[in-house]
């Protein structure tokens, strides 16, 4: 032990560095959170109603409206394009492919069931 | 005293050696008092020692010194042409004449040596002098072009007659160094194109292609190239690859359908051409007129779109007012991060030069000149050249290096083009009754391009396909696809020509190209394993699969019972017999251990060839994602090749059933793009009716499918996995069949 404030270290100089803010990511975490996939699954129950028979076109544009907004509020940064590049990119990913085949699962008895009773 | 700027720049130049370079360029000659020019007592050894400090100051110091003061003092144009043009017409009878014509020729090949950045041994001097010298070149290649004392090419091919009139086994060295510079020098002008690094200031079309070809036929230096050309492997033997060269940079880039099209036909497609361009332009403007403000730009709009949870987006501009979709747009556009993309690979100046993809003009007097010139090549000179070609190829004789065989085979796949055409356009002038021509047999035959459709060359073609594509050398690649897809098409113009033949002939080669299951699977993965290469390699690849697949469904039509020769991995048996045996005792398993990798060699094997099972090896997420990049520049595609998008996607969707494949956002908003709103396919285009269909039937099916399975809402947004993917399209797994 030094001798009297030397050793408290307050004669020393203190370096602040500045961080740098990272840049959110549009990764597998913030996909599965709740705001990510999660919310996609309720609204297109919600809200995707088609026309039907000569109304492809718009049928279409509406889905696509509905993906732009909601990677809109999910990543606000990207553009609609790379937004969607970069979602398919996550998809590659062990965790994303194990909950999207839980997700195809999950309406597979529904199905079944709904078919033996129309049997 | 006033300072310029000149006087403070630095020479670039070592002083020393341009005293020395400059007091040997005055000493060569100038103006005489008859106003031409005069030589120089000592002019002869005046060129040696030029040469002698171009080829020791620059080539053993490695620095670039010698050739830029050259170009500084006008050393081409002001003393070396004009002494070629003051001794041409008597070169060859007088001996010293000759020598000093031999001499400036030696000196003007390294000269016009297309200059080029060696990234091994550059030196500072390289970088440095580079710009000055490529540009100095241009200016050399357009002084030789628009010489009007003399015709500098002929001369040159002037002073090496005397040579090429020995026999092959009569020849000195000294002879073939003659000949070899004089070909060369015509290589070299042909060779020489603006780089597109640096601007110029002389106009381009006194160096253009179209200057280039009109010289050849004053010059008759096509005469001469058809000459050694035809006659190669008997009076000529290492030529080849400098007439390979020539005809490589004469005819890149040229189209030859264009170029046997009658020249009423090629009128009324270049007027149609230009009428389509108008319309299109009409269409984009109208396009942006729609959605353009109706006022002025201050106005002052701004709107709110309202969204969930009560939450609003500002937008401005009046343009926006009233449209739902131009909102969303605007939204979008108005965003100003970008995804970072990696950087594109940074091509070198040789790739450059080889470039083949880019399209080039010609004059209608070029046009017709080359055009003569292709036709009596393909009649006297085809054959013999590409034969001897093939040999040294395979030989892999010295004189042959890597990027000859690139050439050779795009030069294969240019002429196999154009002798299509040629006989393409014969058959519609006979079917023309006004007309006298009756096509001989010998016309109608294929047997002027026989030396390139023989099994050798398809094994070279496929060792040469393989290799490139294992080493990632994607424009040798380029070209050997732009080859294959050629050779299909002649193959398959030949099954249908009207000798029994020529029939005989196309059903023989098409078993052999279509015995061999490794051309299938290679095919396959070059179509699969697409990366960003650019837009000519990705046109060559989409051709080539859609060529091969189209004529392969064709073939087996009409070969049921089509055998071919599959190599198979027998591997796995022997490994599970290793285990078994592993278990009984450590040393038989060790035993069989070193046989099982005897046993990894392949064995060949025959079997029947079900074309069903091939299309579905070409359907696949990866191949969908190579014709979507393809599809992307929808803008900029002609009527063919979207067709050729269009039967792909339409053969995914209808004839395989896997529409599955292109549920996926981002291909949903191609489409999208490609037939609804600005910047769309123009709607009075042939191309857009198909693919509107195709569109609307699609998205039909889309919208069926999200209702049926909602699940697929999520799975839109990524490629599939392959164990989903049967459940998603068909509703129900795949019943699995055990195997006993």
């Amino acid at each position: 032990a030094g001798g009297g404030g030397d050793g408290l270290g307050i004669d020393e100089e203190i370096i602040i560095t500045k961080k740098r803010i990272p840049i959110p990511k549009l990764d597998d975490n913030r996909l599965l959170s709740d705001p990510g996939i999660p919310r996609l699954r309720k609204i297109s129950k919600d809200r995707l109603r088609f026309k039907g028979k000569g109304h492809e076109y718009g049928d279409i544009a509406r889905m696509l409206n509905m993906y732009q907004l909601w990677l809109d509020d999910l990543y606000p940064r990207a553009k609609f394009a790379d937004a969607l590049a970069m979602v398919e990119k996550v998809g590659h990913t062990k965790r994303m492919q194990m909950m999207r085949k839980d997700w195809i699962d999950e309406g597979k008895p529904r199905r079944t069931t709904e078919r033996e009773e129309e049997d | 005293a006033q300072t310029t700027l000149d006087e403070w720049a630095k020479d670039p130049v070592d002083p020393e050696i341009r005293a020395h370079v400059y007091s040997l360029i005055t000493a060569l000659g100038g103006i005489g008092d008859d106003g031409t020019y005069s030589l120089g007592d000592d002019a002869l050894l005046c060129l040696k020692d030029l040469r002698k400090w171009l080829k020791f100051g620059d080539g053993q110091l490695n620095r670039r010194d010698v050739a830029r003061c050259m170009a500084e003092a006008n050393l081409v144009k002001g003393d070396l042409l004009e002494i070629l043009a003051k001794i041409s017409p008597r070169a060859v009878e007088d001996k010293w004449r000759h020598k000093l014509a031999v001499a400036t020729l030696e000196l003007l090949v390294p000269l016009t040596w297309p200059f080029e950045i060696d990234p091994v041994e550059a030196t500072v001097n390289h970088h440095r002098h580079g710009p000055y010298i490529q540009l100095a070149q241009i200016g050399y290649k357009r002084a030789i072009l628009q010489f009007d004392r003399d015709r500098t090419l002929q001369t040159a091919v002037k002073i090496a007659l005397p040579s090429m009139a020995v026999p092959l086994r009569e020849r000195t060295p000294r002879d073939e160094g003659i000949i070899r510079i004089a070909l060369y020098f015509i290589r070299n002008i042909t060779m020489l194109s603006p780089p597109s690094s640096a601007p110029m200031d002389i106009d381009e079309a006194e160096v253009s292609r179209s200057a280039t070809v009109d010289t050849f036929q004053e010059q008759d230096i096509f005469q001469v190239l058809l000459s050694v050309a035809s006659s190669i492997g008997e009076d000529f033997v290492t030529q080849d690859v400098i007439i390979l060269e020539i005809l490589f940079f004469l005819l890149k880039g040229i189209d030859a359908e264009k170029l046997f099209m009658e020249d009423k036909k090629l009128n009324s497609k270049n007027a149609n051409e230009l009428k389509d361009l108008m319309q299109k332009e009409k269409a984009m403007l109208a396009g942006y007129a729609r959605t353009a403000p109706t006022r002025h730009n201050r106005f002052g709009t701004m709107i709110w779109v309202k969204r969930d949870d009560e939450k609003v987006t500002t937008i401005s501009g009046q343009d926006v007012l009233g449209k739902a979709q131009a909102s969303m747009q605007k939204m979008d556009q108005t965003k100003k991060w970008n995804k970072p993309s990696r950087p594109g690979k940074k091509v070198d100046g040789e790739q450059e030069r080889e470039e083949f993809d880019l399209p080039v003009a010609l004059t209608s007097t070029a046009r017709k000149h080359i055009k003569t010139f292709v036709e009596e090549f393909l009649d006297s000179s085809f054959n013999p050249l590409f034969l001897h070609l093939r040999k040294a190829i395979e030989r892999e004789t010295e004189r042959v290096e890597t990027r000859h065989s690139r050439q050779y085979f795009y030069l294969v796949s240019w002429f196999l083009r154009a002798e299509c055409a040629r006989q393409r356009t014969m058959k519609e002038r006979a079917a023309d009754s006004k007309s006298a021509a009756v096509p001989t047999a010998e016309d109608e035959s294929y047997g002027l391009v026989a030396e390139v459709m023989n099994q050798e060359t398809f094994i070279l073609l496929n060792r040469f396909m393989q290799k490139s594509q294992d080493e990632k050398a994607w424009q040798d690649l380029n070209a050997g696809m732009k080859c294959f897809t050629q050779v299909l098409l002649t193959v398959h113009e030949m099954s249908e020509s009207a000798l029994e033949e020529d029939q005989e002939i196309a059903e023989n080669i098409q078993n052999r190209i279509f015995y061999e299951e490794s051309t299938h699977d290679r095919i396959v993965m070059i179509l699969r394993s697409y990366n960003g290469q650019g837009f000519g390699y990705l046109d060559a690849v989409t051709e080539l699969s859609h060529v091969f697949l189209r004529i392969l469904e064709r073939y087996a039509k009409q070969n049921v019972d089509l055998q071919i020769r599959s190599k198979k991995r027998t591997r796995k048996i022997k490994k599970k017999q290793a285990q078994t045996q592993g278990a009984e005792g450590e040393e038989e398993g060790h035993v069989s251990d070193t046989e099982d990798i005897q046993q990894a060699q392949r064995t060949v094997s025959e079997r029947k060839f079900d074309f069903t099972r091939f299309a579905a090896k070409f359907v696949n997420q990866s191949s969908v994602n190579t014709f979507v990049a393809y599809a992307k520049y929808y803008a900029e595609l002609d009527t063919e090749q979207l067709k050729r998008v269009h039967r792909f996607f339409h053969r995914v969707v209808f004839k395989m059933e896997l529409g599955v494949l292109l549920c996926r956002v981002d291909i949903l908003q191609l489409f999208t793009k490609m037939t609804k709103g600005p910047g769309s396919l123009d709607k009075d285009s042939a191309a857009y009716k198909e693919w509107d269909d195709f569109v609307k039937h699609f998205f039909r099916q889309v919208v069926k499918r999200v209702q049926e399975r909602p699940e697929l809402v999520v799975e839109m947004l990524f490629s599939k996995i392959p164990a989903t993917m049967f459940f998603l399209e068909h509703g129900y797994d795949r019943e699995v069949t055990v195997r006993t």
